[in-house]
């Protein structure tokens, strides 16, 4: 991949001003575990400038954000800030000393604390004696006047009670009470903020820049980041693909984000259709009987037949999980959602409501197919060992069944978890983004492993970040914004397409 | 990078397993404290070496009772905790003797059961429907069960029935029957824990009850079973004392904070999700012997108590860091939805 | 919309009012049930509405109105304390013996009290490990603590404490002077200071603190030496009150302190912290004790009564929250 970072022939708005970087990374590589999040990424943010910074899910924007505001250390490479020596350790400390502030996608206000008082919390100057919580009131309006106005917010309320839009100007405004500020980072801050709000913000961000602080924006809201950037990083698979001049166009943003075939696909195909080959090859006639419905405020109704995958696709928290979370546990009197009786659930977070950390892999494992292994409430030793030793066999956990969950990596983790899954015998499985985090031969086993279930005619409901896996499903459907706004099949799912209907804030409705 | 990874892994995974194999057992430590505890008795006083140890199989066995419900209890996880074992103790003693002097002991110790198991009822409410924290339910429930006592302490004078009485008093082959019944229940328990799939959703509850939730165990039945068994195995044990010592309202006081001690010393784990039967008994079978010694030497119960209280701090924050349980705060247990997940998910986006 | 730049929105008189409102109607249940049951104590007996009067019906709930500002503080980063009940006593009993016989040595005792709580607040932080457990097992040793000092009821206070108990005002009920000063403390630590924002934001979010640079441990051992103090000032006060010591005479503070916080608006996973609202609690708490005798209630049915009440109160919370969401 080529990576380019042409500082030339840039316009910035104060000519006064020397374009010389503000940050510079280079090289920097992360890993969590199996996933490679940044591999070799070189950026560097110029004094003065909006730097753009789009990509799809897991291209690695969040991961460069938190090095970049030293929050973590890179595995290899490094990251300069200004002319701080190269060998000056760039922590959380030191980059609020140097004047970085980071706003997170996810909120980070105290919901109990009132707006002022988390606005003192993140105020490095400190206020001594009496009065300090009217001197941080005071900061605060200074900065939502000045850059909300007409913001409306009452700073002695609490922030959890605050509408999502008012918290997310509390939280940029909370980044701005500083005196020596160099650089801004902001995740996705429009994410929840109105139109007028929005509008204020950049206009303030412009006002910044001709200060010379420069800004690092993530969105993706491609015209947003269009109108407002003077440069643009395209990230993807951890990597920077292309630093562009502001003057593109949406559609050439979204190639450079996902555009390009993938290498691997046909290794995945393969796989895939070698070990599955029979029935669930064809996807084009199935007549599985209806065995979930959900009535949706949009156009399109959710509808999972048995013996079908159906991927939830978008971009992360656009309404996928509710909609598993409705067919999980659809309450008692909700008469829009039909459910089978038997379902089984695959949680994403493997360590907070996935795992049981204190038993083994068989434990773990069997837990949920009290209907297989048990009598009268009794539980049938060798019936539980040997459907344990089944699926450790034919899943190739490593450890064995005896093994304590724990001491597995999280791919193998995720093997008990989806086999846990499947053991329970239920007619819907679902699956809430259950790979993040899983290498790829262990996905390509486990691509493998679902189709052959639907095959048995379970129908297994798929929520997923990634794209590319969408290739495996009969059916996608993909949301913006809580709702479903395209349903693709067969040769459609692509996810040149998946990518487009997501980002697609012009239409919103089902094509 | 998929060839060097799994060498590692691999390797990390045999030392834990075979680590796990050679695992010295929760109750380890409490059953040196007996021994410990045995041997000076048999150094200071002059009497058989088994005589301490007899004399503790008598008591013990109605402690073993009470925190074998307050074990499983403990088990489901943070925040659960039963305080109103003591005052249901207090009642049921009532109840039993009031109602074998007309129906026969059995029928006795059957009220009681059911006396306890109607006190947790009111607990089980409070906690699911009205979704009053634990705590403050089984507190809430101990005041009104504490009226009872004292109206039904009003009521009848009587003692225990002399069947009854000499049930708990009897022996085989010098070891009190009661403690042998005991240790049948308790066996029982452990069973029940590990071969039916209710003790299994009990411990897969209390390891984390949002991942139990989502394999499928309905956690809310599961929660108001064990605090019914809890007060089942109360009233079980007011019914017992009853007639081993003999009905008063303060009977059961000691029991709420003791029976807590013992499961932790037992070896059970405070954050939820192990329970530990056997540890039961070495946990109170040291309780017991110790405030032997302690009565043996002279010291005074307030000393007794304080060393009781260092213990439990001790034993608390040894066990803490052998097995990295985590914080346990009433937040998991109650908003627990709430926190946590953003920070695994934060690693994806981007 | 451009104009309102010229003036920077201090929110005004009006919208602070309504806020803080907002914020301690959790506690509207709390005093409901206070005014409710005061009426009827007055009911019956009018003398109440009188100083003396009041005095006698509020004195038990001074010490109980300061156990739960402690209470409060402890709870606000996400803790409990179930050893307070019995360190109340002991205090009590250090009051009337050591205090008494060398005030020096009784203030040192005092001094370590605060000490072992800095601990405590150290070991929970950096451990990991329940307070509730490690409270518990701190009761035993403040019982057993209490009973060396002290094996039966007795003891005298030291006459300075006498006079504070005996100071009765003609104007003004000299429990309620107390009562609002110990509020004004609680209100001032708690939300007033700069510790008390850490101490909620701990309870709240404890990674957020982190994030941003500040000690949980000290916020923590700071919060628990606060309460230690605070609890002692209501050991003095109830031995200022009995003039003697007893082990005992608080045992029921410990559960009484969190139902209290519990009904004026306090949660139990930390972050909050209403003064006013744990002191409308405690003294509800305490009224219905008074209540139930002045009614000619049993005796044997009062902590029946006691335990439907606060039940009730939870309930009527948790009702009224479900109607406030929905």
């Amino acid at each position: 991949m080529s990576t380019s970072a042409p500082n030339t022939a840039v316009s910035y708005p104060s000519p006064n001003v020397v374009a010389q970087p503000t940050i510079r990374a280079t090289a920097v590589s992360k890993s969590y575990g199996n996933t490679h999040a940044l591999n070799g990424v070189d950026l560097e943010v110029l004094s003065g400038e909006i730097l753009g910074l789009v990509g799809h899910n897991g291209a690695g924007k969040s991961t460069l954000m938190r090095l970049l505001a030293g929050r973590e250390r890179p595995d290899a490479g490094t990251v300069r800030f200004r002319d701080l020596p190269v060998d000056h350790s760039w922590t959380g400390p030191a980059a609020e000393a140097a004047g970085v502030r980071m706003v997170y996608q996810e909120l980070a206000l105290c919901s109990d604390l009132t707006v002022t008082e988390n606005a003192w919390l993140s105020d490095r100057r400190k206020s001594s004696g009496v009065g300090w919580r009217r001197r941080a009131e005071r900061r605060i309006i200074d900065v939502l006047d000045t850059v909300f106005p007409g913001h409306g917010i009452a700073v002695i309320e609490r922030a959890g009670d605050l509408p999502m839009a008012q918290r997310q100007m509390v939280e940029i405004a909370r980044a701005l009470c500083t005196e020596n500020l160099r650089l801004l980072i902001l995740d996705e801050p429009t994410e929840s903020l109105g139109v007028d709000a929005a509008d204020q913000l950049y206009a303030h961000l412009g006002t910044l820049t001709e200060r010379g602080v420069s800004v690092l924006l993530i969105s993706h809201r491609m015209h947003e980041v269009i109108a407002h950037s003077h440069r643009i990083a395209v990230m993807k698979d951890g990597r920077v693909v292309s630093v562009t001049q502001a003057e593109v166009t949406e559609d050439e943003l979204l190639v450079a984000m996902g555009g390009e075939v993938r290498p691997d696909a046909a290794t995945l195909d393969r796989v895939v259709s070698a070990e599955s080959a029979g029935p669930s090859a064809d996807t084009a006639d199935r007549s599985g009987t209806r065995v979930a419905a959900v009535a949706n405020s949009g156009a399109t109704q959710f509808e999972a037949y048995s013996g079908e995958i159906i991927g939830l696709a978008g971009l992360a928290g656009q309404g996928q999980e509710e909609l598993l979370q409705k067919l999980w546990a659809p309450g008692t009197f909700s008469r829009a959602t039909q459910v089978p009786r038997h379902r089984a659930y695959v949680p994403g977070d493997r360590q907070t409501s996935g795992i049981l950390p204190l038993w083994s892999v068989a434990e773990n494992l069997t837990i949920a197919a009290s209907r297989a292994i048990s009598r009268f409430g009794f539980v049938n030793t060798r019936l539980k060992r040997e459907l344990a030793d089944h699926w450790v066999s034919t899943l190739k956990v490593r450890g064995g069944a005896k093994a304590p969950i724990t001491a597995l990596s999280g791919g193998n983790q995720q093997k008990v978890l989806i086999a846990r899954a499947f053991a329970a015998n239920a007619e819907l499985v679902l699956l809430d983004d259950p790979f993040r985090g899983v290498d790829v031969a262990t996905k390509n086993e486990l691509y493998a492993l679902m189709k052959a279930e639907a095959a048995l005619g379970r129908s297994i409901v798929w929520y997923s970040t990634e794209n590319k896996e969408m290739a495996h499903c009969d059916r996608v459907y993909v949301f913006r914004a809580g709702r479903i706004v395209s349903e693709l099949r067969g040769s459609t799912i692509t996810e040149e397409r998946i990518i487009a209907d997501s980002f697609d804030d012009r239409t919103g409705e089902v094509r | 990078m998929t060839t060097t990874l799994p060498d590692t892994t691999s390797q990390n995974l045999r030392r834990q397993v075979s680590r796990s194999r050679a695992t010295w057992p929760a109750w380890g430590w409490s059953l040196i404290g007996v021994i410990g505890v045995w041997l000076c008795i048999i150094a200071v006083s002059s009497g058989s070496p088994l005589q301490p140890l007899n004399q503790a199989l008598t008591l013990a066995p109605y402690l073993v009772l009470v925190a074998l419900g307050q074990m499983l209890v403990i088990t489901l996880g943070p925040g659960n905790i039963d305080v109103s074992v003591g005052a249901i103790i207090s009642m049921t003693a009532y109840v039993s003797v009031a109602i074998s002097s007309s129906m026969g002991p059995a029928a006795g110790i059957a009220a009681a059961t059911g006396a306890g198991v109607a006190a947790a009822a009111c607990s089980v409410i409070a906690i699911l429907v009205l979704r009053v924290p634990p705590i403050i339910a089984t507190l809430a429930t101990s005041l009104i069960v504490a009226s009872a006592t004292l109206l039904l302490a009003d009521a009848n004078r009587s003692g225990a029935a002399p069947a009854l009485r000499d049930f708990v008093n009897a022996r085989v082959a010098g070891i009190p029957v009661i403690a042998i019944l005991v240790a049948l229940v308790t066996v029982a328990v452990a069973f029940a824990l590990r071969r039916t799939t209710f003790g299994l959703a009990v411990i897969a509850t209390g390891q984390s009850f949002k991942a139990a939730g989502k394999a499928g165990i309905r956690v809310a039945f599961v929660t108001a079973v064990v605090y019914l068994l809890s007060g089942a195995f109360a009233g079980l044990a007011g019914a017992l004392l009853a007639a081993f010592i003999s009905p008063s309202t303060v009977l059961g006081t000691s029991y709420m904070l003791d029976s807590i001690a013992v499961v932790v010393i037992g070896g059970t784990l405070i954050a939820g999700g192990r329970p530990v039967p056997i540890g039961l008994w070495t946990g109170a079978m040291f309780f017991v012997l110790l405030s032997g010694l302690l009565n043996l030497v002279g010291w005074s119960v307030g000393a007794q108590n304080i060393l009781k209280g260092v213990l439990v701090v001790l034993v608390v924050v040894i066990s803490s860091t052998a097995t990295k349980t985590g914080r346990s705060t009433w937040r998991r247990l109650l908003e627990g939805r709430r926190t946590s997940t953003p920070i695994t998910k934060e690693k994806t986006h981007g | 919309m451009t104009s309102s730049t010229i003036t920077p929105t201090l929110p005004d008189a009006r919208t602070r009012l309504k806020v803080t409102a907002v914020h301690g109607s959790p506690a509207l249940l709390s005093l409901i049930a206070m005014v409710v049951i005061f009426a009827v104590a007055v009911a019956n007996q009018p003398g109440i509405l009188s100083v003396p009067g009041l005095t006698l019906m509020l004195m038990s709930a001074v010490p109980l109105v300061l156990a739960t500002q402690a209470q409060m503080l402890i709870m606000s980063v996400g803790d409990i304390d179930l050893g307070i009940g019995y360190l109340v006593g002991f205090v009590t009993v250090i009051a009337a013996t050591v205090l008494q016989s060398s005030p020096l040595l009784g203030i040192l005792i005092l001094g370590v009290i605060v000490i072992a709580y800095a601990a405590l607040g150290a070991i929970i932080q950096k451990r990991n490990v329940p307070s509730i457990i490690v409270t518990l097992g701190m009761s035993f040793v403040w019982l057993g603590l209490g009973l060396q000092f002290l094996p039966t009821p007795g003891g005298e206070a030291p006459a300075w404490l006498a006079a504070i108990g005996r100071w009765r005002p003609d104007w003004v009920p000299a429990p309620l002077v107390f009562i609002l000063v110990a509020t004004l403390l609680g209100w001032l630590i708690a939300r007033r200071s700069r510790l008390g924002t850490r101490m909620r934001a701990l309870g709240s979010s404890p990674a957020t603190l982190e994030k941003l640079g500040w000690s949980l441990t000290r916020t923590r051992v700071l919060t628990y030496v606060i309460a230690a103090a605070l609890i002692i000032a209501a050991g003095l006060m109830l031995a200022s009150q009995t003039r003697s010591g007893d082990i005992n005479s608080a045992s029921n503070f410990t559960l009484m302190t969190i139902a209290a916080v519990i009904l004026g608006g306090g949660n139990f996973s930390g972050g909050r912290a209403l003064p006013l609202g744990a002191t409308l609690g405690a003294v509800t708490l305490g009224l219905i004790t008074v209540l139930l005798s002045l009614i000619n209630l049993s005796s044997s049915l009062q902590s029946a009564a006691q335990g439907l009440i606060v039940l009730a109160v939870l309930a009527g919370r948790v009702i009224t929250e479900r109607a406030i969401r929905s």
